[in-house]
């Protein structure tokens, strides 16, 4: 259902803005909304909306680079000043940058330095001999993964080019690279070295850090240089925890001061703010409304009014929505809101889905194993998810779809399929969807019809209490012709008495022509589309029995392979595959006959969701 | 008239099916692109996917009811 709500109406001299404004975040019912007044021209506050952000920027920059990790909800009241915290948050960002910026060069170099011991150390004995080489020139070169087969053809073009003064050697790397090392004299180095250019060959320089142009002279400061880089990056890392200590709960505080202090100012500019006075105005839950005039008189005393603006719901066409269902439903507003929310004065459907959405998931799977395994999924998932967490809404979907497929099963009869039968005696206590195809079929057209007339009967008392009385009466009208054609077609096949056929049939004929007059010509079209979207519940039948019957050809399976093992490993991964068909598809079209075929009929959606000045929060919408 | 009612049930699911394909066939690539977008658009897609694989389902609906009508 949706909240009933109020719209409220603050008004107070000026000098109270600020501390009105505070009063109301401590509330957390107003959501604030700009009055049908003429505007000040005081504000909008961009000045210091800016100031703020800045702050804020530095705050959250420096807790990231110190990786404070995630937000802690606290009340933000800083210790210091704004202006000391201010420089606290700015000092503090400059020097967490420095030291994420030192760390991150000293891991560059590492990663470097580390690719360079790899390079030597595939080629160390014939490196170490090059000192008593002092006429020839070493060439390191490092092939991307992949480019082996260009050895080969580096070393015919060099031999060519400097006729035989050369010596290629490579050794494939870790990374799937491959180093090269090309040894040639010293006047054929020259040559060497321009074919490599041309060839755009990158050789491998001396690393940096050590100081050297030769990477044999380089070669034994190379382990050192790893150790003063490991011990460097600890230091830091030393520095950086030490410094996240000193200011952590500082920055903590002033992040929350600031985004509360944001939206403090945010909701000023809704405001009407004249020179003497201020007016603000918002929705409120009508039950909360004697308990913030209660709080506004404690808090400012008489000088600040609350009261009540609108009580007509055709007022409150604008009125912010808050869903609030029963504990036993509220999963499944999770449904609900993949769409837009409702329109305020109109119907929240999540209560009718919780009925529905599990039913029709549990009639499609309709086996007491896919329930049973299902509902083993639903509890791993609410072992794993947090309170109030999607995926606690999620897990108790699948609870309440694990407890219709168990019901339905048990009716049907069925445990993966026959196997329930053929191995336990399982006997379906209603019909056997295997053989009963056509009554299954009946049911599930004859579930569409009620679900599609709660529908239109939901069109009807949406449009009543929206004020569109016409369009009401025109929908009923509508509701009532499908109502009346089922039951001639039920009496046409002797399902009801054949006697009401005929008055049936009259009734019809009485109500096309009030149809038309109320809704014009095309109401005649909708009508026949709800033929169609009751028929498109047959569905229900059709994966119903697709799922059966891959079960059952699951479980013939182990018979008809020859092997038994081999048979069983088949019937197993048919029914894995099955489990998880079973997972989707009865799911994205039980969403399916929800959103297009029920939804269709009545809901209006367009409404403003619910957000009241609060304090921040981590999980507030736009942190 | 076995084998043509047969037939006739292999058509009804089979057409419905390649149909069914092709709309989700040109849906599918669609949807992917305005998702990699607009995220937000995950319950429309879902849905623009689904509905194509009405004509499948009541295709296969048909070929039941005409392998049932064999008796």
């Amino acid at each position: 259902m949706i909240v009933r709500m109020t719209r409220v109406r603050v008004a107070g001299p000026r000098v109270l803005l600020d501390r009105t404004l505070g009063v109301l975040q401590d509330a957390a019912v107003v959501h604030v909304t700009r009055p049908a007044l003429p505007e000040t021209g005081i504000g909008p506050y961009d000045r210091e909306r800016r100031s703020l952000r800045r702050i804020l920027e530095d705050d959250e920059t420096a807790l990231r680079l110190l990786g404070a990790g995630l937000p802690l909800p606290r009340r933000g009241v800083p210790e210091l000043s704004l202006p000391r915290a201010a420089a606290l948050a700015r000092r503090t960002r400059r020097r967490a940058e420095r030291i994420a910026r030192a760390i991150s060069d000293l891991e560059d170099e590492r990663v470097v330095l580390l690719r360079y011991q790899e390079f030597v150390s595939a080629f160390r004995p014939l490196l170490e001999s090059e000192l008593a080489w002092p006429d020839g020139r070493a060439f390191y070169v490092v092939l991307r993964a992949g480019a082996r087969r260009a050895v080969q053809r580096l070393r015919e073009h060099l031999e060519v080019t400097v006729d035989g003064q050369v010596e290629v050697l490579s050794r494939p790397l870790a990374s799937g690279e491959t180093a090269v090392l090309i040894l040639s004299s010293a006047e054929a180095g020259v040559r060497v070295a321009q074919l490599l250019g041309a060839a755009r060959v990158q050789e491998l320089p001396a690393p940096e850090g050590l100081g050297e142009t030769s990477l044999l002279r380089a070669l034994p400061r190379l382990p050192l240089r790893l150790e003063e880089v490991a011990r460097a990056i600890t230091a830091r890392e030393a520095e950086r925890r030490s410094l996240r200590d000193a200011v952590l709960d500082d920055l903590e505080s002033l992040r929350a001061w600031l985004h509360d202090r944001l939206l403090i100012v945010d909701a000023r500019g809704q405001a009407h703010a004249g020179r003497h006075l201020f007016v603000i105005e918002g929705w409120m839950p009508e039950s909360e409304l004697s308990r913030l005039a209660a709080l506004v008189l404690r808090e400012l005393g008489p000088d600040v009014m609350v009261e009540a603006v609108v009580t007509e719901t055709s007022g409150r066409s604008d009125a912010a929505v808050e869903l609030a269902n029963p504990p036993l439903f509220r999963p499944f507003e999770v449904i609900t809101r993949m769409l837009p929310l409702p329109r305020y004065g109109t119907i929240d459907p999540t209560p009718v889905v919780a009925v529905f959405f599990p039913m029709f998931v549990g009639l499609m799977l309709g086996d007491v194993g896919m329930g049973l395994l299902v509902a083993a999924l639903a509890v791993t998932l609410r072992l794993r998810s947090k309170p109030r967490s999607t995926l606690r809404a999620v897990s108790s979907m699948a609870g309440a779809c694990a407890a219709f497929a168990v019901v339905f099963g048990l009716l049907f009869g069925e445990l993966f399929g026959d196997l329930g039968s053929r191995v336990f005696g399982m006997r379906p206590l209603g019909f056997d969807r295997q053989n009963a195809i056509v009554p299954f079929l009946a049911l599930s057209v004859a579930i569409g019809v009620v679900h599609v007339l709660l529908g239109l009967t939901l069109a009807v008392v949406n449009a009543w209490r929206t004020g569109h009385r016409r369009e009401a009466v025109g929908r009923g009208v509508a509701a009532s012709m499908v109502a009346l054609t089922v039951l001639a077609v039920l009496a046409a096949v002797r399902l009801i008495p054949r006697a009401l056929f005929t008055p049936a049939v009259v009734a019809l004929l009485v109500a096309f022509p009030c149809l038309v007059l109320l809704e014009g010509v095309l109401a005649v079209i909708d009508l026949l589309s709800n033929f169609g979207q009751i028929l498109s519940y047959a569905r229900i039948m059709a994966l119903g029995t697709a799922s059966l019957m891959l079960a059952v050809v699951a479980n013939r399976m182990v018979g008809a392979m020859g092997s038994a093992l081999i048979g069983v490993l088949f019937a197993l991964l048919f029914h894995v595959v099955n489990f998880v068909i079973g997972l989707f598809s009865p799911t994205i079209h039980a969403l399916r006959l929800h959103y297009v075929e029920f939804f269709g009929r009545f809901f209006s959606a367009g409404g403003t969701a619910y957000r009241p000045l609060s304090h921040w929060h981590p999980s507030y919408p736009g942190s | 008239m076995q084998n043509s009612l047969a037939f006739a049930a292999a058509l009804a699911i089979g057409l419905s099916a390649l149909a069914t394909a092709w709309a989700q066939g040109r849906i599918g690539p669609a949807a992917a692109a305005a998702l990699s977008e607009k995220p937000e658009l995950t319950t429309t897609a879902i849905i623009l996917i689904a509905i194509p694989e009405t004509m499948v389902i009541m295709g296969f609906v048909v070929a039941v009811l005409i392998l049932r009508g064999t008796g």
